[in-house]
């Protein structure tokens, strides 16, 4: 048994340090001084490098340290990961570039073709972090106006039609929400590797069509036990439909030399949230499940960092330090390496892990974190052996 | 006028070329050590390298449905080239408008504003059935024109709003940075009325396939006529296949073993020069120039037929 580590690329920007929320990384930021990557303006006045230049150094970085490559995340203000990974296919090695997608947005067959083209660009280095979306306003913003269920039903087809067309010339396909007549992928692209499937979703219609599709099922980090549960279920509906479902855990990690350290890097980073980040954080509209459950937590109401501590090692605040999920791991090298083990023997098969600023934290996790694991549990290294 | 050159892409044709899985095993007697990951991919990007560095403005990528996808080979070939701009065609069936708008800043952002945007002609109907686009024939230019107007209406303004029979958005509209850059310089294709009007309307620049001179001459006055009603510039482009030898008649020898594309102008470096100047004279800013085999031939018309070209124009303005 082995299991599968990627890193992930910020696409809406870097911070410096997890002790302040300003993005001076790319150019989320006015340029100023020290900002890095500020990118081409109308005038052409900045420095000649642009986001992508500092995120082709995280991707490098995540690859040399071990990590297989790294999840591209897709949010309506941030770069797109389909342009991202093509723009780096050359430059780096074994990084493979996992594509965070609503499927709903692009035509199943011309994705197909866009996605097997990507994998001979890339030598097979292409996977996918199919979402379906958090609703509510974004959703239109994208120009979606479709309800949640329906949403989850369009993905499906979408994976059907997807697969269909991948697997053989004269492909037809009666659905809902897509119909084909005789589709297929030109012989040449025909013979790439189907892209692996990771899937994102906590409602009852995502579990449905994640049983069906999914190679990992993919989740937020969460209480240990509601973890679990959540593994378990997922596994038990797979088994029940004759397949094995495999599980990825998304989580940010402080990780220092000693947990004394880590704690104050998370005590700083907490005193510099500002009310505009809180009231940011506070009734965002959305229709998500994963996202209800993670704001079960209200972070933005805590007036001391310990409130957050949730569990050992286990804190509940990493949303105000840089968006995204609530929940997190903070502790000595050794302390989120025991965590991790904690994890794959809960049911994790895979992660995704990230810590502020990628760059430096992918070698730090990479050279200190990746070599301690399997040792907090003989049994999951000698499953390895 | 200024003159901009494109050099073709075409990621379908010499479909063997830096493919070893479609040509014959080398014979034992070579030491081979290519990888299985050497493929087509490192052609196109020799072939982008190879148009920046014998002085075209960009590359053009025709959209082919049994051959590589365009916009990542664009990506792809943008990054390893400096300079050149990098046009990718695609049919407006891809997808969510916002969705290919939100890319294209990702393109723009990332390569210093050296995107283009060529919107392919609509496929025929079983071609579509065959795609999942279920949309009748009546409906396509519509569906183009919705299209483009969400596009450039999420870059351009915010909060963008629309409700239209193929596209809907609500509150849409990039935030900065996204749109720091501008909207890709839009290209259009198609000779009759529709296709026109719609170029009127959008386009940066329309494409006309290679034809005689003087329905070109026409084709340019009825689009300049109906982009004037609009209240704005179009400029006017060609999609021309040449076939340039240092002396005619090697390039007529060379026609007649079939090297020429359909409509190609066949003749010396001197020759071609003097009739694509021409076409410039009569309004023709833009032109998207073609051969097999696109790495030699692509030497040869940026090396020879591009500086003349280019002096001939010159001249010409410096006339007026």
């Amino acid at each position: 048994m082995s299991i599968d580590f990627y890193w992930r690329l910020p696409t809406h920007g870097c911070h410096s340090s997890i002790h302040r929320g300003s993005y001076d990384r790319g150019d989320w930021s006015p340029p100023g001084p020290h900002n890095i990557a500020p990118g081409f303006g109308r005038d052409q006045e900045e420095d000649g490098f642009a986001y992508i230049d500092h995120l082709a150094e995280i991707a490098k970085a995540a690859e040399s340290v071990g990590f297989l490559g790294g999840l591209i995340p897709s949010f309506p203000n941030t770069d797109d990961p389909w342009v991202i990974s093509p723009l780096l296919a050359r430059e780096t090695k074994s990084f493979r570039f996992m594509i965070a997608f609503q499927p709903g947005f692009g035509n199943p067959v011309h994705t197909a073709r866009a996605t097997a083209s990507l994998q001979r660009a890339t030598g097979g280095r292409t996977l996918f972090n199919i979402i379906t979306g958090g609703g509510g306003p974004a959703q239109l913003w994208w120009g979606d106006s479709f309800a949640h269920d329906d949403r989850y039903g369009r993905t499906s087809e979408w994976l059907d039609v997807f697969r269909g067309v991948w697997s053989g010339e004269g492909f037809s396909y009666r659905g809902r929400f897509y119909q084909v007549d005789g589709a297929g992928l030109p012989a040449l692209l025909r013979e790439e590797e189907f892209p692996e499937l990771w899937f994102s979703g906590s409602s009852e219609a995502a579990l449905q069509v994640a049983s069906k599709h999914a190679d990992y099922y993919l989740s937020w980090l969460e209480p240990f036990d509601q973890l679990t549960d959540k593994f378990a279920k997922v596994k038990e509906r797979t088994a029940a439909l004759g397949g094995e479902q495999k599980c990825a855990v998304r989580v940010d990690l402080v990780a220092r030399p000693t947990e004394e350290e880590a704690w104050r890097d998370i005590r700083i980073g907490f005193e510099n949230v500002t009310d505009a980040t809180r009231n940011q954080w506070r009734g965002q509209a959305t229709d998500s499940v994963g996202a209800a459950r993670q704001a079960a937590l209200r972070p933005t109401e805590a007036r001391r960092y310990e409130d957050l501590i949730v569990a050992p090692n286990l804190w509940g605040g990493f949303n105000l330090l840089r968006g995204g999920p609530a929940l997190g791991i903070v502790g000595s090298y050794e302390q989120c390496a025991a965590r991790l083990d904690e994890l794959i023997q809960r049911g994790a098969d895979g992660f995704i892990l990230a810590g502020t600023p990628h760059l430096e934290e992918a070698w730090r996790i990479g050279e200190e974190v990746l070599p301690l694991l399997g040792r907090n549990a003989s049994s999951l290294l000698q499953a390895a052996e | 006028m200024t003159i901009s050159s494109y050099w073709q892409i075409d990621t379908a044709a010499e479909p063997r070329r830096a493919e070893p899985s479609l040509r014959p095993r080398l014979p034992a007697l070579v030491r081979d050590r290519r990888r299985p990951s050497q493929n087509r991919f490192d052609y196109y990007a020799q072939l982008a390298q190879a148009a920046a560095q014998t002085g075209f403005d960009g590359v053009f990528l025709p959209y082919r449905r049994d051959a590589d996808e365009s916009r990542i080979v664009a990506a792809v070939v943008a990054r390893a080239a400096p300079r050149i701009v990098v046009v990718p065609e695609f049919p407006a069936s891809v997808g969510s408008a916002v969705y290919a708008a939100k890319q294209a800043t990702t393109f723009q952002r990332s390569t210093g504003g050296r995107f283009g945007w060529a919107i392919a002609p609509d496929a025929d109907a079983a071609t579509r059935a065959a795609e999942g686009d279920d949309i009748g024939d009546d409906a396509l230019h519509e569906r183009t024109d919705e299209f483009l107007t969400v596009a450039r209406g999420v870059h351009d303004r915010r909060p963008f709003t629309f409700a239209g029979r193929h596209f809907e958005v609500k509150d849409g509209g990039f935030d900065a940075p996204l749109n720091r850059l501008p909207f890709p310089k839009l290209f259009l294709q198609g000779e009759d009325e529709k296709a026109l009007a719609l170029s009127a309307r959008h386009a940066d620049v329309h494409l006309f396939r290679a034809a005689p001179a003087e329905r070109l001459a026409a084709a340019i006055a009825w689009l300049g006529e109906l982009a004037a009603q609009a209240g704005r510039r179009v400029a006017f482009g060609l999609i021309q296949p040449v076939l340039v030898r240092e002396t005619e008649e090697e390039a007529r020898q060379e026609a007649a073993r079939g090297a020429a594309g359909e409509g190609a102008l066949v003749g010396s470096f001197d020759g071609v020069a003097a009739d694509l100047t021409r076409l410039a004279d009569l309004g023709i800013s833009h032109f998207v120039l073609s051969s097999t085999p696109s790495l030699e031939e692509g030497y040869r018309v940026g090396q020879h037929l591009l500086p003349r070209l280019h002096s001939l124009t010159g001249a010409r303005r410096a006339v007026a």
